[in-house]
């Protein structure tokens, strides 16, 4: 473990931008601090016009269109099991691109605000508490230190698991009525 | 040079020789083949040989030349065709086209496979007295038929060739004495006669001009072509006309008439070649001087001609039918796919924008900005309709696979069956081309195993020992109907009912019409033959079929008739990418129907809301409402309701919305694995305002309000029933 960060650390500061550790985007979900590594961050905007697909579940929010191809956003929130999130000044989309086994699928993410882009060094980060979290164990790919404080890192794959969540879909899309 | 890009070429060359290949020898089971099936026949093994081995590719060339030899020796009829012999060709054409895979996927050529193969072709090509009992042997059939006395019997008849070179001959580098001294590799040069008529005086003429003709005589075994692939470098600049041995007169006054020179002083030459006999001419001419048009030879030729209309309409049309094919081949070009798909997605992102245009421009009071506008969105149509073109592809590819595995599949379970295909014309998108493949090839199969009785048993049912499939694609509405029929022995609904309850899909005690019942060999896990074959039967069956087709937004309708066969009806969209839609409006919600499958309008009736039925001009209309059933309830319900009726598959039903939006441009985008357990949704796309909008899933609309119908009328028989 230790001499994979070495190796990390090293290929780090050979890069000209430098430093130490990666690149995370942190960012507000009902008032707790969240962190997801930004290379799997597209880019984030501005929450607008949308709309909600019937049929589905709160998780699902809905659909946008983003430059031309549709992209369902995720309520987080509502994810998590907390309700729906509400829509606020800062509310954002955050787009992230998540790998499954056919391929990339591109999904946005609906959170409360975005704060900042830090850099955690790997050593500031700690495996993820057996319970006290408060979401999903499954969820969290570890816990990182920021200013004497723990920021919870998602682990995106599971977090935004299509089979998942479309799992969930299919249960709402079918109506006791229908048998 | 790339050679990677010309090896790609190759593979597709050689793919569609295959092919033809194929579809040549299946035909050659049924019928007799034409002398040009042949050459084509021979002319596929030839070509793959040499293209593989520009290549290197020295296993492929190494069994395509046994093959070619074989071929070679039918096209020269000193073997003819049996079963076996297509049987073994037919093997033979499918190793090379697992060598050509293999080379495709740049794996080891499977070279051993093939050595067996080339044995038995062997057998063929060695001298069939000598190996009779071998080549039994080898083929495990009956006794090669071998077709001696059609060999090089060539009577005191020959060939005769008439040549006049053109004055550029010479300056193109070509020498007329080459020519005709390798006509002797041919056979014998019986008599030369050389036409000067034409040579100019001396000094007059063009010294490097060629004023030469020639007229030959040529005793020789050789086939028309290879005559004629003599002269293949002078063909442009000579008249060149051969006349075939045994020919009639006809065709040496078509001559003296087509070289317009003296008749008397050609025909003399003619007949001092011995081609034509000095009576035979004279009687020619006499014809043409006692017709009172003074040169009507043309005519005269016309007049016998008609005395066999038949055989020259035969002959026209197969000559045109060529032409039309060569022509087409020069005039199409190939695009790689990625690109078209590029195109049409650029397109599709046009038809948007063309639509956010139009939608602003509409806004505003500048009736010139909205006239351009329009012009602008019509002609964005057109290219969409053209883009669209582009991809479409006739049926026929498909449909062109299907008689080799009926002819396998039917002989491996001892049926007699013949394919009819129809409509292989009937064009739709590539991308569908590819996907309905595969649910077709079950279908057929399907009906060859479970459908087509054993020829004892079609006798019994006094039906012709031969079974018939039924290939058939046509147009309707918007969509492609693709049909698959056996006059087979039909479904056996009470066999069906049986199963499905057994296999716990019905309650013993439902109520199905016939329709219904059929429908049940759809359901997952369901599977009619007692015993499972190689072919048919594991229970992976026509579910899977049906979840093809519903995946291609298409719906599969079976029709049968005990005993009298059974028809699978595919009906597709012609294309996935950009569909005419209708918009409507629920709770502030735009979702999008397919226009074509939209019939009327209508006001919502006070009494009927809430989904159920309504009556449509006397006739029961079940709807659905999508402001329930979406649970759309932003926004309260206006006081009048609108009902789209839709129709699908022959069936309508009404879907009851708040407003009606009119047409528009829709290029569907897929929602992505997330939606697709998400029933009445089938994709979405994106409005000229740059919202989003749902297309709604008009099968599983009229699908659910006919369940609830049904059960309606379920519920409603049953309370009578009760009564009583």
């Amino acid at each position: 473990m230790s001499q994979t960060n070495i190796v990390a650390a090293a290929a780090n500061a050979a890069r000209p931008e430098g430093g130490v550790g990666r690149q995370y985007l942190v960012f507000t979900l009902n008032s707790e601090t969240f962190a997801i590594d930004i290379l799997q961050i597209r880019e984030i905007i501005e929450f607008g016009e949308l709309t909600s697909v019937p049929m589905t579940p709160p998780t699902v929010r809905g659909v946008i269109n983003l430059r031309g191809a549709v992209v369902p956003v995720i309520d987080l929130s509502a994810r998590f099991g907390r309700g729906s999130a509400r829509v606020g000044r800062r509310s954002c989309i955050v787009i992230v691109e998540v790998d499954t086994e056919s391929g990339t699928q591109t999904l946005g993410v609906m959170v409360d605000g975005v704060n900042e882009v830090l850099e955690i060094p790997a050593a500031d980060i700690e495996p993820a508490p057996a319970f006290g979290a408060r979401i999903r164990t499954d969820f969290i790919a570890g816990m990182a230190r920021i200013d004497d404080r723990f920021v919870i890192l998602l682990d995106v794959s599971r977090v935004l698991s299509v089979d998942e969540i479309s799992a969930l879909g299919s249960l709402a899309a079918t109506p006791p009525s229908l048998n | 040079m790339d050679l990677s890009q010309a090896l790609a070429t190759f593979l597709d060359e050689s793919r569609d020789l295959l092919a033809q290949m194929e579809e040549i020898l299946l035909r050659a089971e049924t019928s007799d083949l034409a002398p040009e099936d042949m050459h084509a026949l021979f002319r596929c093994a030839h070509t793959i040989k040499g293209s593989a081995g520009l290549f290197g590719l020295d296993v492929v060339v190494r069994f395509t030349h046994g093959v070619e030899n074989v071929l070679d020796r039918l096209r020269n009829g000193e073997i003819v065709f049996t079963d076996a012999l297509i049987n073994l060709l037919l093997e033979s054409q499918d190793h090379i086209a697992r060598l050509v895979h293999a080379v495709a996927a740049s794996d080891a050529l499977p070279e051993d496979e093939g050595g067996p193969l080339l044995e038995r072709l062997q057998a063929f090509n060695n001298d069939f007295d000598g190996r009779a009992g071998d080549m039994v042997k080898a083929c495990e059939t009956e006794r090669v038929e071998v077709d001696v006395a059609s060999g090089i019997a060539i009577g005191a008849e020959h060939w005769h060739l008439s040549l006049r070179f053109g004055p550029d001959v010479l300056r193109n580098g070509m020498d007329p004495l080459a020519f005709i001294n390798y006509l002797r590799s041919l056979g014998d040069i019986v008599h030369v006669e050389t036409i000067t008529d034409a040579v100019p005086e001396l000094f007059a003429g063009d010294p490097e001009a060629c004023h030469l003709g020639f007229e030959i005589a040529l005793r020789s075994a050789a086939e028309k072509a290879e005559i004629e692939a003599v002269f293949e470098f002078v063909q442009d600049a000579a008249t060149i006309t051969i006349v075939p041995p045994c020919a009639r007169i006809d065709a040496f006054i078509a001559l003296i008439d087509a070289l317009g020179e003296d008749p008397r002083r050609l025909g003399e030459i003619l007949v001092a070649c011995g081609s034509v006999t000095e009576r035979e001419l004279f009687q020619a001419l006499a014809d043409q001087h006692l017709a009172t048009d003074p040169a009507p030879i043309g005519e005269l030729l016309i007049e016998r001609a008609a005395v066999q209309p038949r055989v020259v309409e035969a002959a026209l049309g197969k000559q045109k039918s060529a032409e039309e094919r060569r022509g087409g081949e020069g005039k199409s070009v190939k695009v790689p796919a990625d690109r078209l798909d590029a195109l049409i997605d650029q397109v599709g992102e046009l038809v948007i924008a063309g639509a956010a245009t139009q939608l602003h421009a509409q806004r505003t009071t500048n009736p010139d900005l909205q006239e351009v506008a329009s012009n602008l969105l019509r002609l964005v149509e057109d290219v969409r309709d053209t883009a669209l073109r582009l991809r479409m592809t006739p049926i026929g590819e498909v449909f062109n696979r299907f008689p080799r595995v009926v002819r396998d599949v039917s002989r491996e379970l001892g049926k007699e069956i013949e394919l009819v295909i129809s409509g292989a014309e009937a064009e739709l998108d590539k991308s569908m081309v590819e996907r309905i493949g595969d649910p077709l090839m079950h279908l057929v199969r399907n009906a060859i195993d479970h459908g087509i009785e054993g020829p004892a048993q079609r006798l019994d049912a006094s039906k012709p020992a031969r079974g018939t499939l039924n290939l058939n694609a046509y147009h309707e509405s918007g969509s492609i109907v693709i049909e698959v029929a056996d006059d087979g022995k039909g479904l056996d609904a009470e066999r069906i009912f049986a199963k499905a309850v057994e296999r716990g899909l019905v309650a013993p005690d439902a109520q199905l019409s016939t329709a219904e019942i059929h429908r049940l060999i759809l359901e997952p896990g369901f599977s009619t033959a007692s015993e499972v074959t190689s072919l048919s039967g594991r229970g992976v069956g026509m579910d899977v079929v049906k979840s093809n087709v519903e995946a291609l937004r298409g719906t599969l309708d079976i029709s049968s008739e005990p005993g009298r066969g059974t028809t699978m009806r595919l009906c597709l969209p012609l294309t996935l990418a950009i569909i005419d839609g209708f918009q409507v409006g629920v709770s502030g919600s735009t979702f999008i129907l397919p226009l074509d499958t939209v019939v009327e309008c209508i006001e919502l009736p006070s009494d009927a809301q809430g989904g159920g039925y309504l009556r449509l001009r006397d006739k029961v209309l079940p709807f659905v409402d999508l402001r329930e059933m979406f649970g759309l309830e932003d926004e309260p319900c206006p006081a009048r309701q609108n009902v789209v009726v839709v129709r699908f598959a022959g069936r309508q039903a009404g879907i009851a919305v708040d407003e009606l939006l009119g047409e528009c441009q829709t290029v569907i985008k897929p929602l992505g694995r997330l939606f697709e357990r998400v029933a009445g949704i089938a994709g979405s796309t994106i409005l000229g305002t740059g919202e989003v909008a749902l297309i709604l899933d008009v099968p599983q609309l009229v699908q659910r309000a006919i369940t609830n119908e049904g059960r309606e009328r379920s519920t409603a028989a049953q309370s009578s029933a009760s009564i009583a």
